[in-house]
């Protein structure tokens, strides 16, 4: 087993993290796949239709739809396989912050462009300010992003709790 | 401290679920928006052309459109600005089908005492500039604009003053044509002033003339003039219609 998997396990044998692994590893790859379903095949598949309605229109989002499910799918699987560990938490809050700047990027700030050619040859300009949506969406995120940060703080205090109740070993005289 | 975080767990939860809500049905409305461009119409208003463009659009969504607000503003190919109009509706409201007119006026008198006096004599294409904003769910100003070109007929197109022909030691004729290539039908008072070397005028007439949309005005216009008709310089030709006066158009006749 490689040497890293032991990290997420402390004070514990190689036999028995493998052990508790396995099933994270099980749940991690549920977890991906559901995501993958509501997260990539399933706006894939609204975008497409979209596309057939205005394709100028949304076929340019299926790249960032795509990219949008790499990001959710990379942090839900390995914030599963760290799960119970202060990595789970660094993940979630990592994943918070790579969101608000992902929210940032492919809504181009807030001020959307893109061109249209209606009858081959009319070439009509469509700007649509959605810094009201961008910043509901920053909103929600930072609010994901404090209980991450909470999750963190709980999980630390509660570790440093159980390290003051363990007995300590009796020092030899 | 679990509470805490349960609490920001189910707020958050709730709050994506109600963004994703409002996203899906911004998206479904907007799809339900039918706008549709019926025929336009050109009329004579006072010596201006109106185009009257009438737009009904079917609110089919869940939100209100606010603030829709059409402007148009027609250039001629130099840039020089000749008409800006602006159509403002405060609210389409949701299910519901509104019919806007928005009118475009293009003055001939405008046309006549700016620099864009050209064009009462030259056709040439002007620059349509169509810009529509409006407000989407109280939430996501838009703006839509596209140019075309339109072609714009000269009233007055091809004017033409041909070479006098003496008719007696006093009078003296002269051809005057052109094309009216506008939509409008001119008529009015065409008068005709000769000037000498001196820079006097020497003679001069009105004549009465009517060209429907379209057509061609021909006429040969005598005058009597006074001195030697080998002195006369140049001719003026003067414009006088119901909403247009113009002059003098100068030709050399040296």
């Amino acid at each position: 087993m490689a040497p890293w998997c032991f990290l997420l396990f402390e004070n514990e044998s190689g036999k028995s993290s493998a052990r508790k692994l396995l099933p994270r590893i099980a749940k991690a790859a549920i977890k991906g796949i559901i995501y993958f379903a509501l997260f990539y095949i399933l706006p894939t598949f609204v975008v497409s239709q979209l596309s057939e309605f205005a394709p100028q229109l949304f076929s340019q989002y299926e790249q960032t739809v795509a990219v949008f499910a790499v990001i959710l799918i990379f942090f839900v699987v390995a914030s599963e396989l760290t799960s119970g560990t202060i990595y789970q938490h660094a993940l979630n809050i990592g994943r918070a912050l790579i969101l608000i700047i992902f929210f940032v990027y492919a809504l181009n700030g807030g001020i959307v462009k893109f061109d249209i050619d209606i009858a081959g040859s009319q070439r009509v300009s469509i700007v649509a300010d959605l810094r009201i949506f961008l910043l509901m969406l920053i909103a929600i995120d930072l609010l994901g992003l404090a209980k991450s940060v909470l999750q963190a703080v709980n999980f630390l205090s509660e570790k440093a709790d159980k390290q003051v109740l363990m007995p300590r070993p009796a020092e030899n005289p | 401290m679990r509470q805490a975080i349960r609490a920001l767990g189910w707020a958050n939860a709730i709050f994506w679920i109600i963004l994703l809500l409002f996203a899906i049905t911004v998206v479904y409305s907007a799809v339900q928006i039918q706008p549709r461009f019926g025929e336009p119409s050109v009329t004579n208003s006072n010596g201006a052309f109106v185009v009257s463009l009438p737009l009904s659009i079917y609110n089919g969504g869940f939100y209100d459109i606010n603030r829709f607000n059409i402007t148009t503003q027609i250039s001629d190919n130099r840039g020089s600005a000749i008409n800006r109009s602006s159509t403002l509706v405060p609210v389409l409201p949701k299910g519901e089908n509104t019919t806007i007119e928005h009118r475009m006026t293009l003055s001939i008198k405008q046309a006549a005492t700016s620099n864009l006096s050209y064009l009462l004599f030259n056709d040439s294409e002007l620059n349509v500039e169509a810009i529509v904003k409006l407000v989407y769910a109280n939430a996501f100003p838009i703006e839509i604009s596209s140019n075309f070109t339109t072609s714009w007929g000269a009233p007055f197109a091809n004017l033409t003053l041909g070479n006098i022909v003496l008719i007696s030691s006093t009078r003296v004729s002269m051809p005057v044509s052109f094309e009216n290539h506008s939509f409008l039908g001119m008529n009015g008072t065409l008068r005709l002033e000769i000037v000498d070397s001196t820079n006097n005028a020497v003679g001069g007439t009105s004549v009465a003339f009517d060209a429907p949309p379209e057509t061609r005005f021909e006429r040969s216009i005598e005058v009597t003039v006074s001195g030697s008709p080998a002195q006369i310089r140049e001719a003026r030709l003067y414009f006088e219609t119901p909403f247009l006066e113009y002059g003098p158009v100068v030709f050399s006749l040296v």
